[in-house]
């Protein structure tokens, strides 16, 4: 937890995370979709939101994603502080309550979650899986991790599969959400004008849950990528070609090489001045987005960029070429020093984010890692152009996906 | 320099007009690392056509305020995101229907970043070369949002109500409409639209205010603006019906998306009236479309609508409209539900204690964003432009009625004025 006054809300959040696994996945992904139905004490949807609204509208959500191949389910609430809507209303306390009673005493009959619950929120599942398609850009960023990734636990959707969701009965449900309470690694933050002392306390009143079998997160070693580059094309009715690429690395999150790892993705393609943009889009006019992206907790990195279609091959040859430039340590001393002014902007602004604050120190929990925002900024201001050549020879290209129209050529 | 202090927000906003007519604000936020500036200008989509007092009257291609926010960032010195990039700040653009909007977020070279933010957007270049360049990236981008099926239904539902009303023109244009585009007629646009009487700066974040008035006064004494007479926009007259009641597009998608919305037929509502009327309408929106609404949970129990289901309301003092909706496997039983349910809330009104939750709802929702500097400075100059003031909200929330909600119910949910716009596959 974290005391401050800076913001006029209380920000909590409550992770959840269980391996990646094929004969879990969906059951688990479906979980907080049962959960934020109903509680014991409100046990009808609409007393359920009511009494978020009475909390002046506290913010509740959740969400289901990968970290590394883990699968985590984030709760958060953002509350705000009494002081400002004039009352003792004891907002803090009663948002933990309502989270504490979301996380383990869910609406029941029968001993197991309600049927009809269940029911819906399968449907619920299953057509956020199949609406993927709708947003190309998103469909081209997960095929082609599914893609890269077919022969490991991270081919698979957060959300699970829809092959399962059939398969998913009430009670089998409710005891893999037992198992899940149980066994998941829990981590509960929050930010806002409290003290320790008070957080411990409304802990021990409100998330009462016995857990004597949870486990801690291990590290896993990223996977080596030593195969030749694969390249596949979807076709689908689209007017703009999504050209995506995958990078396999070893430098992970808790490397000593992590620094020199955001630095490569920095000047490949993280920002506007990144060699991708620029010769992508500005000196190429091919595509209106073009950028990288650099995956600590899994070792990956990403390209992604929507070009003509005809312009394929013409993409990829100057993105190969970017890619080369790294390798042989083509970069100048401005893209150096604009990169390094970037990063240690992102990881200044993150302290006026209650929730970035939350989100960064959960990668120390994840990885095992203990590195302060400070640390890791002092360590990117060392970062030499050798540095960043050497990291290069850590990142090599695994797969190709284009996403193209149905036309013939 | 000027202050206002808002006691109840324990915010204090510090502003000063300059001799050319730029709009300073600083909201300083004690404790904050980075500092948020926007840069914005009265001048989007929709002004197609003008006069400024004293010069001729123009018209001009579709897409252009979005076409000319691209060409901003082009300086003779090269991209003006490394400027940025070499002070830390991370640099952007948007244009809407009625502003066009430069920022940044930076830590550190903060009077710097705002130098630049002011200078570029300050210094116009534009050559015959970088314009035909640009056209490619637009098309691009055009291409992207063909292929968005949330767009793709957004938009439909706005061509189908505005027939005449230049909001139902796509932002960027077309790729036919950009394609006539010059410099010359850039520049025609920059030189009414982008003079400092028609444009706001806001600063937030931790930043001294009287130091970056200073600055930006010193900045503005060095250029040599001439006052500008008033800008008139000529919009044709819109009729009050919609133009077509329902439009499809086909796009491939996984369930048909559906929103539909109710014309506003009383325009011409500025400054506060307007403010009020988009608060209690909104309110009036969660009361009946909202997620704990026993309507909401009635039609995801049938399965007609899922978690996409949302709502807004959109205006300005010439257009006002709402758009409702979300991805539904049956749009037709959707809408029949929906006339079903709402006409018998009509009937009935809003009970207190609803009300009284959607109120408090709503209040939460505004503290929340006041979190959020970025929030802050888009709704404190969208209301600006418009004659509101971001700050005065809660006082306005305190003083809405459960009668004056009831009113706004009747008022806009009528059949007569209803377009409804689909996507479905092929």
């Amino acid at each position: 937890m974290l005391p401050t006054k800076r913001f006029k809300t209380f920000a909590i959040s409550l992770y959840a995370g269980v391996p990646l696994r094929e004969d879990t996945v969906t059951k688990v992904a479906l979980t907080p979709f049962v959960l934020r139905r109903g509680t014991e004490s409100y046990p009808e949807t609409t007393q359920f939101r009511e009494q978020l609204e009475h909390l002046y509208g506290a913010g509740f959500g959740f969400d289901v994603y990968k970290r590394g191949d883990y699968q985590i389910v984030q709760f958060r609430m953002d509350t705000i502080n009494d002081s400002f809507v004039g009352g003792d209303e004891q907002l803090l306390d009663r948002s933990f309550a309502f989270l504490g009673e979301v996380l383990t005493r869910p609406a029941q009959e029968n001993g197991h979650f309600r049927t009809s619950y269940v029911q819906a929120e399968r449907e619920t599942v299953r057509k956020k899986l199949e609406s993927i398609v709708n947003d190309k850009m998103r469909y081209a960023a997960e095929r082609s991790i599914e893609e890269m990734c077919k022969n490991e636990p991270y081919r698979l959707h957060p959300l699970g599969e829809r092959k399962d969701l059939p398969g998913i009965e009430p009670d089998t449900l409710t005891a893999s959400y037992q198992e899940w309470l149980q066994q998941a690694s829990m981590d509960l933050y929050v930010v806002g004008d409290t003290t320790l002392e008070e957080v411990e306390n409304l802990v021990q009143r409100h998330f009462n849950v016995d857990r004597t079998s949870s486990s801690d997160y291990q590290t896993q070693a990223a996977v080596r990528g030593d195969k030749e580059v694969e390249t596949v094309v979807e076709r689908l009715n689209v007017s703009q070609g999504k050209l995506n690429m995958g990078l396999r690395t070893s430098i992970t999150y808790g490397d000593p090489q992590y620094a020199a790892a955001l630095m490569y993705n920095g000047i490949l393609g993280g920002y506007p001045h990144s060699k991708l943009f620029v010769n992508v889009r500005e000196k190429e006019s091919l595509a209106y987005y073009a950028s990288s992206r650099y995956d600590g907790h899994k070792g990956i990195a990403t390209i992604q960029s929507g070009i003509e279609i005809p312009n394929y091959e013409k993409a990829v040859t100057i993105i190969k070429q970017q890619l080369e430039e790294m390798k042989s340590g083509t970069i100048s001393d401005l893209e150096m020093s604009q990169t390094k002014a970037m990063i240690r902007n992102l990881l200044k602004e993150m302290q006026d984010s209650a929730f970035e604050m939350i989100a960064y120190d959960f990668n120390r929990q994840l990885s095992g890692k203990e590195r302060t925002a400070e640390e890791l900024l002092a360590q990117v201001e060392h970062i030499s152009k050798e540095d960043v050549r050497e990291a290069a020879e850590q990142f090599r290209l695994d797969t190709i996906y284009f996403l193209r129209d149905e036309k013939e050529e | 320099m000027e202050s206002i202090r808002y006691e109840h927000l324990q915010e204090t906003l510090y502003y000063e007009v300059m001799d050319n007519g730029l709009h300073v604000y600083i909201l300083p936020k004690p404790g904050f690392q980075k500092t948020y500036a926007t840069f914005a200008t009265k001048y989007g989509s929709v002004d197609n056509h003008f006069q400024v007092e004293g010069q001729e009257e123009v018209k001009v291609p579709d897409g252009i305020a979005h076409f000319l926010e691209h060409k901003m960032f082009e300086e003779p010195t090269g991209d003006i995101f490394a400027t940025f990039a070499s002070h830390g700040a991370s640099a952007n653009a948007f244009t809407s229907f009625d502003q066009t909007v430069y920022l940044f977020s930076a830590t550190e070279y903060v009077n710097e970043n705002i130098q630049t933010l002011v200078d570029f957007v300050q210094n116009p270049y534009f050559t015959d070369q970088n314009v035909e360049k640009e056209k490619g990236i637009i098309g691009q981008e055009i291409d992207m949002y063909a292929d968005n099926p949330d767009w793709r239904v957004y938009f439909g539902l706005i061509e189908a109500m505005y027939q005449k009303h230049p909001v139902h023109i796509d932002i960027a244009g077309t790729v036919e409409s950009i394609r006539t585009i010059t410099k010359e007629m850039l520049y025609e646009c920059y030189n009414t639209f982008y003079h400092p009487s028609n444009m706001l700066l806001f600063v937030v974040g931790g930043v001294d205010p009287q130091e970056v008035i200073d600055m930006v006064r010193s900045n503005q004494e060095q250029k040599d603006y001439k006052p500008q007479g008033s800008i008139q926009r000529f919009f044709e007259p819109e009729p009050e019906q919609v133009g077509e009641a329902r439009r499809e597009a086909k796009l491939a998608v996984s369930l048909p998306k559906c929103l539909f919305g109710f014309k506003e037929t009383d325009v011409g509502l500025t400054g506060e009236q307007l403010l009020r009327r988009d608060m209690t309408t909104q309110l009036m929106m969660d009361l009946l479309f909202g997620s704990s609404t026993r309507l909401f949970q009635k039609l995801y129990d049938e399965d007609l609508i899922s978690d996409s289901f949302g709502h807004e309301y959109n205006s300005s003092p010439q257009y006002a409209f709402s758009a409702i909706g979300g991805d539904t496997k049956d749009p037709d039983q959707l809408l029949a539900r929906i006339r079903e349910e709402v006409d018998a809330i009509v009937e009935k009104g809003f009970e207190s204690p609803d009300f009284e939750r959607a109120r408090k709802k709503k209040i939460g929702g505004y503290l929340r964003m006041l979190n959020s500097p970025e929030n802050i400075a888009h709704e404190f100059t969208r209301q600006q432009f418009r004659g509101g003031d971001f700050f005065n909200m809660l006082p306005l929330y305190e003083s809405i009625t459960l009668e004056d909600v009831n009113l706004r119910l009747r008022e806009h949910i009528r059949w007569d004025q209803l377009a409804v716009s689909l996507v479905v596959s092929p």
